[in-house]
């Protein structure tokens, strides 16, 4: 029986598939068809995930640096290494980086590790900016952090909005859903600057220029509330402050709203109608890198509530994550805000559970994430790694600064070579793990092949670490520290590896009300009101800044492409999709900007002319790739950092990280 | 022909896998699919499983497979390439006509043209096939109209249609006819040619009737695709649904465009290794340098249903290259499959309007 | 087919590398021979084949043959443009390369005796025509008119300088050269290949021509030859498209209904310019 059945582990739609073993290899992958999300379907990276295991840049060996150079060590050495190490230094100058590609069981024994044995609080995942602004907005407006509705009723949806980034690119599977609900009847509209497939696939995209997609949200909600197309009844038996958002509304001019962003108010009164005439709604974005800001997603939370929309069956607010296990690491409290269960890290009673529930004392002293830790000089002296995590590689200098850096990973890369030990772990087929998806799927993804000699699943390791510091901890399994999250997480209360081995995963929350999970999350079981969240107007402020306009015409958005995903660091070690990567740079070996035809027209700019993208920190040179689908006035970079535009992005980068939303005010000057 | 029980067959198979290394469908428990997979638990096999998800195609033309070793020491200027044994008998049990057809284009592109191709001949040279008259068609089946079902004619060992407790059996091969005298097998008579037309007209007849309507359309569809006159709107509509995902050429029983990559080991040793690959993708055709002569989505996309119906690819195949399993469509995100791509054709033909 | 010219398909046969020159900027010529005696003894090609060149731990890709079927030795002239070339270019004397092949179609040879032959190049065009020019040279009482236009950026993109000097020795043997801007010491013409081409008095009837070079140049070429009255099936180029096999399998090569590296990459212009896609 060489086929096995798995969950790919690379987007956030968590695809079921078989891989193909053959002597202890992976030797092919196919997609499973009875799977409730993907239904057979894979997209160009799940149908390579066996490519990605053929490397033979394995970590074998524990390894310790000794004076720049790593020589081989025991793990009860490189153990006792760090043990020591540590001891010297205060918990409070630790932070932990987790990685959104480890198993739930991975996650929440690292946060414990951080948390219970080293004390601190800085723990955290990079590039998931947008997933912790998504989940303090949803567990505001409704107290769930996560996808509302059901992707499982999608197909008899009758309207679909879609708002930022390239569902097409980052999650195909989700975005092949909305599809074919598009197909079987449904209204399709996008809200981007750029025109995504998302987009050609819709019946209405509307492009507002970049940034001002909260305004056109806003707009939205205004004709909705002007109109009266909103069921009172709803509101008041489900919402908790209908009257004053519905007050505060007045304030947005739909005429101003016409102004920022460029859309024409018919559009605007037509989607308001669509949205309002329709039974079934959903909405979808995505969090991680490339998501709205807060200030839209609560835009777009305010609106659906609005609309009678969440909390509804066959109704949802749907955020989409970009990366396989990022909701799950959310959930057992990777996160300097959340504790496991999202938990707040200022509700005394929560800390208080988690102490008598470790049986241990914790440091209350908040915690910040990786980057803060990084970028200020003085705040850390270790850092723990899970996996790899180039994206942080700009820090290099000051983590080069540091006593102790502790890697745990599979492979080997440019990150893992800043390490001080390194403990090499089993990669994702082989060992047991869980592993939640978007919509809240918790799938099991077992065991398929043994792990090369000398190397240990991460919990194993983690366990022996919190032994040599003094900590009484005693897993022999990936379930067993499953049935310790299911104690002290009350949405994975009901999960257990038995019913997770006979069923294609359970959506939580999965508890003794719910013991099969939860499908689309009701208002009638929310056990509170659902709260419209003040997002303002911000009135004259936004004005784009005449001055600033002037010497940077341009806004330059970044984005993400099918293959460029996930800044390419796992893309790198496939052999199809890395040369279709290629391909794209080979037609442009320098890189490129894409400009819209009307002002490449009027700059006369050519295809493939070098043009310098200039912004007031930082210019790149590149070659111009006319597109037809971005707006004049807008210039658009993939997000790819390694091969394309280093130096550029490495000064910006911080900010590009932050969302779709973002753009970079820049101008284009012709080179020679 | 000649009459088989359920106990002679599991008898039968039993004795094959004494030589062979048995394949067959089996169901994955969880999920319900039904996997064409090598049998280490001989009681898995399910002949009355529907149609497999995946086509038998990986067998003998694998996801990933080596097909060269070398080590190469520059110090000693030392190179030994070592050729892999890739020969093993199997014997692939319970296959649909459909599939069975994909096989035999399949031998008559790797193995009939200009050149053979080592590695497929290989695989390719010990096997026993036994095929299985599909009784009643699965959805999106439509072998009707193309020619290559619902039972098959040529190609298998001994073929097997289930007649009420027991099978009727055809032997193909000599291999096939050894097998039958071995078990003693008591022919059947005269009323059983009569008995399989009956089964296999009553499997025709009960195709949907979306089938059945599509036979003469892909007929047109290749007369249109092959004179090229169909308008490029046609594929830009299709190509603006493509994922590019390369799902189409994956799952398909005839498709063999492969990539060939160099993966150096620790050891020292490099692999050469030969991977499924699609036409659909933008770096299929791209060369080192600045140049790639294939560009748009259309295009390639174009290029693959080109190669699917178009007479003149039908000559490597000597029929077409598409065999009626409706895989591709149950795989693919943006929901054009061969048989809409045929619905979009037939729609410009005739001036419907779509959706 | 000729049994000497069965291809070695599938393992690539082990080969030494003799002898390196430096050609022109990032092309270099690799010459070759055999380790097997047996396969140094039995290899041979048509002008206008290729072969599939292994570079170890790099990868595999197809060349073009410059040399002649007949007493020429045996090399490669390889431009670096990618991962495998740029490990090619890494390579010294005594180090090992694997060859599969001969592949294609080659020239004709036969059928064009007793005609005029006119080559036309653009910079590393040459390189494919190598193979039938010396070929020709070699038998050149069979051959009418024997005419080559070659033409490159700079004198110092001229490919094969030594070769090119005997051939302008060569009697018999009209050899035409430009360069893109003049240049101090530059005796020969200035301008593109076509515009060469328009003014050269060229015969047309019995008349075969061989074009190779970039797109644009190639294109330009083939309008003046059109214009002088050559037909379409009298113009011969060879195609270069990115493969795997070599041997009609990989379909990485695939245009339209034709494979270049079996049905190929020798092409009349005729058959281009129905294949339906850019060269």
């Amino acid at each position: 029986m060489p086929y096995y059945r798995g969950i790919c582990n690379f987007c956030g739609t968590g695809c079921g598939h078989l891989l193909r073993v053959e002597g202890n290899r992976v030797r092919g992958v196919y997609p499973l068809s009875g799977h409730p999300l993907s239904r057979g379907r894979l997209c160009v990276r799940g149908w390579h995930i066996h490519e990605l295991l053929q490397t033979e840049d394995r970590i074998n060996q524990p390894l310790i640096k000794d004076q720049g150079c790593f020589r081989q060590v025991s793990l009860e050495t490189a153990i006792d290494f760090v043990a020591r190490k540590i001891k010297n230094i205060s918990g409070r100058e630790v932070a932990f980086l987790g990685s959104p590609r480890a198993s739930n069981e991975e996650n929440y024994l690292l946060g414990k590790f951080a948390r219970s044995v080293i004390k601190t609080n800085n723990l955290s995942l990079s590039s998931d900016a947008g997933q912790e602004e998504s989940a303090r907005v949803l567990l505001e407006g409704c107290g769930w952090p996560a996808m509302t509705g059901s992707l499982a009723e999608l197909r008899q949806a009758d309207f679909i909005l879609v708002v930022g980034g390239d569902l097409t690119k980052q999650n195909p599977i989700i975005a092949s859903e909305i599809h074919y609900a598009h197909r079987a009847g449904a209204f399709l509209a996008t809200i981007s600057p750029r025109k995504t497939q998302m987009a050609r696939l819709s019946q209405v995209h509307l492009r507002p220029r970049p940034g001002t997609i909260f305004y056109l949200l806003q707009g939205l909600a205004r004709v909705l509330a002007d109109d009266r197309k909103i069921d009172l009844d709803y509101l008041s038996r489900f919402t908790a402050n209908s009257q004053s958002f519905i007050d505060g509304l007045k304030l947005v001019e739909i005429d101003k709203v016409v102004e920022i962003t460029g859309i024409e108010k018919e559009q605007i009164v037509r989607l308001a109608g669509q949205l309002a005439e329709s039974d079934s709604a959903y909405a979808f974005y995505p969090t991680g890198v490339q998501s709205l800001d807060s200030r839209t997603m609560a835009a777009l939370f305010n609106l659906f509530l609005l609309a009678g929309k969440i909390g509804r069956r066959g109704s949802g607010l749907n955020p989409v994550t970009g990366v396989s296990n990022l909701l799950g690491s959310y959930d057992l409290g990777v996160s300097p805000v959340f504790l496991p269960g999202y938990a707040a890290v200022t509700d005394e009673q929560a800390w208080e559970k988690l102490e008598n529930f470790w049986r241990v004392r914790l440091d209350r002293w908040p915690g910040r994430n990786v980057d803060a830790c990084l970028s200020d000089q003085e705040a850390i002296k270790a850092l723990f790694i899970v996996d790899h995590d180039e994206e942080i590689i700009r820090h290099v200098n000051r983590i080069n600064q540091l006593d102790l850096v502790v890697y745990f990973g599979a492979y080997h890369n440019s990150f893992a070579s800043l390490a001080d030990v390194i403990f090499p772990r089993t990669s994702y087929v082989e060992g047991d793990g869980t592993y939640t998806n978007s919509e809240r799927r918790v799938q099991l993804a077992q065991k398929k092949i043994d792990p090369p000699a000398g190397v240990r699943p991460l919990w194993e390791i983690l366990t022996a670490l919190a032994r040599a510091l003094g900590h009484n901890w005693n897993y022999h399994s990936a379930e067993d520290i499953m049935s310790e999250i299911s104690q002290l997480v009350p949405y994975y209360s009901g999960l257990t590896y038995e019913k997770l081995t006979t069923r294609l995963g359970l959506k939580w929350p999965c508890d003794d009300l719910h013991p099969e999970g939860t499908d689309c999350l009701l208002a009638e079981d929310a056990g509170r009101r659902f709260q419209f969240i003040p997002a303002g107007w911000p009135g004259q402020s936004l004005a784009y800044d005449q001055e600033i306009q002037k010497d940077f015409p341009f806004k330059l958005v970044v984005g993400r492409s099918n293959y460029f995903w996930h800044q390419n660091s796992v893309m790198k070690r496939t052999f199809i999709p890395k040369r279709e990567y290629n391909a794209l740079l080979l037609l442009y070996p320098r890189g490129f900007v894409e400009i819209s035809e009307e002002d490449a027209r009027r700059l006369g700019l050519r295809e493939k002319q070098l043009v310098r993208v200039v912004a007031e920190s930082a210019e790149v040179r590149l070659a111009v790739r006319i597109s037809r689908d971005i707006l004049s006035g807008m210039l658009y970079i993939p997000y790819f950092i390694d091969e394309m535009i280093p130096e550029f992005l490495h000064r910006q980068v911080v900010d590009l990280e932050k969302n779709e939303e973002f753009f970079l005010p820049v101008r284009l000057e012709k080179v020679g | 022909m000649y009459w088989l029980t359920s106990e002679q067959l599991e008898l039968l198979i039993k004795k094959l896998g004494e030589e062979y290394k048995i394949f067959g469908p089996r169901h994955d428990r969880v999920s319900g699919e039904v996997i064409f997979d090598h049998l280490t638990d001989l009681s898995e096999l399910d002949l009355q499983a529907a149609i497999p998800y995946n086509p038998p195609r990986f067998i003998l033309f694998p996801h990933l497979e080596e097909i060269l070793k070398y080590r190469y020491e520059p110090e000693t200027k030392q190179a030994r390439i070592e050729q892999l044994n890739l020969l093993e008998p199997k014997a692939l049990i319970g296959l649909r006509s459909c599939d069975l057809t994909g096989l035999l284009c399949l031998d008559r592109f790797f193995l009939g043209q200009e050149f053979v191709d080592e590695f497929y001949l290989a695989h390719r040279k010990k096997l026993f096939i036994i095929s299985n008259t599909c009784l009643r068609p699965f959805p999106q089946c439509f072998c009707v109209c193309t020619d290559s079902g619902p039972a098959a004619k040529e190609g298998f060992d001994l073929d097997l249609t289930l007649a009420g407790r027991g099978y009727l059996v055809e032997a193909g091969s000599k291999k096939g006819q050894a097998l039958i005298d071995e078990f003693k097998l008591p022919e059947a008579g005269p009323e059983a040619s009569v008995l399989k037309k009956k089964i296999i007209d009553d499997s025709v007849s009960s195709f949907d009737r979306w089938a059945l309507e599509n036979k003469a359309w892909i007929s047109r569809a290749t007369n249109r695709l092959t004179t090229g006159f169909i308008k490029p709107e046609v594929w830009e509509y299709i190509g603006n649904q493509c994922f590019e995902c390369g799902a189409c050429s994956f799952v398909c029983p005839t498709c063999s465009c492969f990539n060939i990559e160099e993966a150096n080991q620790e050891s020292g040793e490099t692999n050469r290794l030969r991977t499924w690959d699609s036409c659909s993708f933008e770096g299929y055709t791209k060369m080192a340098g600045d140049n790639n002569p294939r560009k748009p989505v259309e295009d390639r996309r174009n290029k693959r249903f080109f190669c699917k119906l178009s007479y003149s690819q039908s000559k490597k195949y000597l029929r077409p290259g598409c065999v009626g399993c409706g895989r591709c469509a149950r795989v693919c995100p943006g929901d054009i499959g061969l048989p809409n791509v045929v619905t979009y054709i037939r729609r410009e033909i005739t001036g419907e309007a779509g959706e | 087919m000729d049994k000497n010219l069965v291809p070695i398909t599938s393992v690539p046969e082990i080969a030494t590398i003799v002898d390196i020159r430096d050609e022109i900027n990032e092309v270099k010529s690799f010459y070759f021979t055999f380790d097997r005696p047996e396969i140094e003894q039995a290899f041979k090609i048509r002008s206008g084949q290729f072969i599939m060149c292994t570079v170890f731990k790099a990868g595999e890709f197809a060349v073009s043959l410059p040399f002649s079927p007949e007493n020429d030795p045996k090399h490669l002239s390889v431009r670096r443009v990618g991962k495998v070339t740029a490990g090619l270019h890494q390579l010294e004397p005594g180090d090992k390369i694997g060859v599969r092949g001969p592949f294609g179609n080659g020239f004709p040879f036969e059928e064009i005796k007793g005609k005029n032959i006119i080559y036309v190049a653009g910079g590393i065009g040459l390189i494919p025509l190598r193979s039938s020019i010396v070929h020709v040279l070699q038998h050149r009482q069979d051959f009418g008119r024997v005419i080559l236009v070659y033409g490159a950026k700079s004198s110092k993109e001229l490919m094969y300088k030594e070769s090119v000097k005997e051939w302008q020795a060569t009697e018999n043997f009209e050899t035409h050269f430009t360069i893109d801007r003049s240049e101090p010491g530059w005796s020969g013409e200035v301008g593109f290949v076509n515009q060469l081409t328009a003014k050269l008095d060229l015969p047309v009837e019995e008349t075969v021509a061989f074009v190779c070079g970039p797109p644009v140049m190639f294109n330009a070429v083939i309008k003046e030859l059109k214009l002088k009255g050559i037909k379409e099936q009298n113009i011969y180029s060879t195609l270069e498209r990115h493969m795997k096999c070599g041997i009609g399998k990989c379909q990485h090569c695939a245009i339209g209904r034709t494979l270049v590296c079996v049905d190929g990459p020798v092409y009349t212009y005729r058959q281009i310019r129905t294949l339906g896609e850019q060269i």
